[in-house]
């Protein structure tokens, strides 16, 4: 039995080693050219344009354009792309971004023989329950997952202990616990922070805060989609708490000072605890390999509040690869067989990448159980749903900012605030 | 006879040659301007949306209403107001100060000139990087600000004040144009001849009367291309308040028009309505030119 096991690891080992892209048959003789738009990222870059040497081996008529641009211009560029009717052939963006390309038509649906799957079903099997739900209209499917990420909290080690706290046993559990602790880590000189607690992801308030709203009972948009920004009480609370957490309370933190996932990597005694996803374990790897190695550092659950209403995870958010539908039938097959190649690589995107496609086979991979603290990762994402998105989310994340740090910033009440923003937010969906 | 006859050939030629030189001028504004303005105008009468592929309605003046109704506009107006004023003010008399002690200075004049230019040279976005380091919590404009009024550890909130967001919006601008306004202004100074110094002087004018009563008046034309060209410069100012508001600052105090109508272009990728609002700014700025133009004709009348 042993020496069967044996055999048949070595076979999908030998399997995977030489396996090769795909020929498509409908290519073969003809000229096709693929531009790709995707956001930098050096390790993926570097993986992707490997996959696509291959695939371009093996199909010698297609010609791929690959162009990175910064993710934060990437919105822009993608958008003023398709507006003027030049847009690429495939394209990336955050969900609550490409979103509005496929409700207004503007992406291919996904051509699964291409792709290398039977039909929709066969695909949606390979996936986590709801992960391609965002990508779902009508029963067709729209994108492949680059990427779905939710964010824990990473916590430093010696900077709790510096502050007497036992991370190991006294990790922050509730959002009191992180205000609490805040304060007795924070140095300041005079009112200048020189050294955090913690600090959120300003801006991103779909994807970081609404979860604090919601384990309150709060929500965006009722479920019957009737009502928006509903249940005061648990607004309110968390608008207080940016209030008292703010530069105007008991200054803690505020977007004005450097992300504090950015500080976080290089451990110089500016930020203990910061939200950020998997992925961020790699960029501590090549920021500074003697902190990622060193033990002093360890990832926990995202907070809930000490009498939440329910338990709301961090909200996960995603990348999707989406085909240009304006382009020609040819272009669109040769895109999706480009794509299920290289997205057929998930392992290899978690390894160089540290990015997380929700397949079934990779959250169970060895790789992915072998990376630090993925099972509090999987167990939050097991719990949480995705960020809001729709025809107003890029709208409805700036009115979140502009009502949470007029608050936090500029003293604005809170009761005011919310009342401008639950117009604002109805104004917006109306639109 | 024959002479009457070649005048107007030679000046009709001439007139070709001229056309013929200007003609890639017109093409280009015509294509990269003049059509894009056009385009605007026409496209604020629809309710076009970026990314659709439906043909956009034709709603007349309803998106003139919705912003011209839109409590955020009229935001994005007081901001741009205020960033105006509060830039006019300092850059244009600092220029003037700094002109006219270039041009008094008898040595090191092109050394302290091009000291003055040098942001002028630098990309805005590349200018508003620079600040937002400074204006960090711990920069130095922190630093500084507390070294002059002796409160060491007072956080000046640059970029988190609603109050103190915008005067660091202007401190850029006034920082970025000073030098290039300055040699606007030591161009215009020295067009004056010396001649009208020298007989100020024979009538024995100090330095501030001739200052006030002869560089001054006979500046005029100059002072009035940079009055316009500040106002516009500033009603276009962009750059500096994206990338405050990428990099953490609150929005509404600095959401000028021209923020206001990108946000809406290619956030909510409303082209119709970032139309109305292109189409009103560019009106506010040329009716502002043709006020201010009328007003320096009037003035030259009277000198």
């Amino acid at each position: 039995m042993k020496r069967f096991v044996a055999a048949a690891l070595l076979a999908c080992l030998a399997v995977g080693a030489f396996a090769q892209a795909p020929v498509v048959a409908a290519l073969k003789g003809k000229k096709v050219e693929i531009t790709i738009w995707t956001h930098e990222d050096p390790n993926r870059t570097a993986l992707e344009k490997r996959l696509i040497d291959e695939f371009v081996k093996a199909n010698p008529g297609v010609k791929v354009n690959y162009v990175t641009y910064p993710s934060g211009k990437i919105k822009d560029i993608v958008v003023a792309g398709f507006a003027a009717n030049a847009g690429p052939d495939i394209f990336n963006l955050e969900i609550f971004d490409g979103y509005q390309f496929i409700s207004n038509g503007r992406v291919a649906q996904v051509d699964y023989a291409a792709a290398g799957y039977r039909n929709a079903k066969d695909l949606e099997s390979k996936y986590l329950a709801g992960m391609l739900e965002p990508v779902i209209e009508k029963g067709k499917v729209y994108g492949l997952p680059l990427e779905l990420t939710n964010w824990a909290l990473f916590i430093n080690k010696k900077i709790m202990r510096d502050a007497g706290i036992d991370p190991d046993k006294d990790w922050p559990r509730t959002w009191e616990d992180i205000m609490s602790q805040s304060e007795r880590i924070v140095r300041r000189e005079g009112q200048i922070i020189t050294r955090r607690g913690f600090d959120f992801r300003y801006p991103y308030y779909l994807t970081s805060v609404m979860p604090m709203v919601e384990q309150l009972g709060g929500e965006l948009v009722s479920k019957d989609g009737k009502a928006v920004v509903t249940n005061d009480a648990a607004w309110l609370k968390v608008l207080n708490y940016f209030k008292d957490f703010g530069p105007n309370g008991r200054n803690l933190g505020s977007p004005t000072y450097a992300a504090a996932r950015k500080l976080f990597d290089n451990d110089k005694n500016e930020i203990a605890m910061s939200l950020s996803g998997l992925y961020q374990e790699a960029r501590m790897r090549d920021a500074n390999k003697a902190f990622y190695e060193s033990g002093e550092w360890m990832v926990v659950p995202y907070p809930q509040w000490k009498d939440a209403a329910k338990k709301v995870p961090n909200n996960y958010y995603g990348h999707y690869y989406m085909v240009n539908a304006q382009k020609p039938k040819l272009s669109q097959q040769a895109s999706w067989a480009l794509l299920g190649w290289m997205l057929r690589h998930g392992e290899e995107y978690l390894e160089k990448v540290a990015i997380v496609q929700p397949t079934k086979a990779l959250m169970e991979s060895a790789t992915f159980k072998a990376m630090p603290y993925s099972d509090v990762f999987a167990k939050d994402l097991a719990a949480a749903h995705i960020v809001y998105y729709g025809e107003a989310s890029s709208k409805i994340e700036s009115l979140l900012k502009e009502a949470f740090e007029s608050v936090m910033l500029s003293g604005t009440d809170p009761a005011k605030a919310l009342d401008k923003l639950r117009k604002d937010v109805r104004a917006a969906l109306e639109d | 006879m024959g002479a009457r006859r070649r005048v107007p050939g030679l000046e009709r030629e001439r007139a070709r040659w001229g056309w013929r030189f200007v003609a890639p001028g017109i093409v280009f504004f015509s294509i990269f301007s003049f059509y894009p303005m056009l385009n605007a105008f026409w496209t604020s009468f629809f309710n076009k949306k970026l990314l659709s592929l439906k043909s956009p309605d034709f709603v007349g003046l309803a998106n003139y209403v919705r912003v011209l109704g839109s409590p955020e506009f009229w935001n994005s107006a007081r901001a741009t107001g205020v960033f105006t004023l509060g830039v006019f003010i300092p850059l244009f008399s600092l220029s003037l100060l700094f002109a006219a002690l270039i041009t008094g200075l008898r040595r090191g004049r092109r050394l302290v000139q091009a000291a003055l230019y040098s942001p002028a040279v630098l990309s805005s976005v590349v200018a508003a990087l620079i600040w937002l380091l400074m204006l960090d919590p711990r920069g130095l404009a922190n630093q500084f600000a507390n070294f002059l009024a002796g409160t060491p550890g007072v956080d000046r909130k640059w970029l988190a004040d609603a109050r103190m967001v915008q005067i660091s919006t202007m401190i850029v601008y006034v920082w970025k144009y000073l030098g290039y306004f300055t040699i606007l202004f030591v161009t215009g100074m020295g067009k004056i001849p010396e001649s009208v110094y020298e007989a100020a002087m024979i009538d024995g004018a100090g330095p501030f009367r001739r200052f006030f009563s002869v560089t001054l008046p006979l500046l005029r034309p100059t002072t009035v291309m940079v009055t316009v060209m500040i106002v516009i410069q500033c009603m276009k100012t962009f750059s500096t308040q994206y990338l405050f508001t990428q990099s953490g600052a609150p929005s509404a105090p600095i959401n000028v028009i021209t923020l206001n109508i990108y946000n809406t272009a290619m956030r909510d990728l409303n082209i119709g309505r970032a139309s109305v609002m292109s189409t009103l700014l560019f009106m506010l700025m040329l009716g502002l030119t043709y006020v201010q133009l009328r007003f320096s004709r009037r003035g030259e009348d009277d000198l």
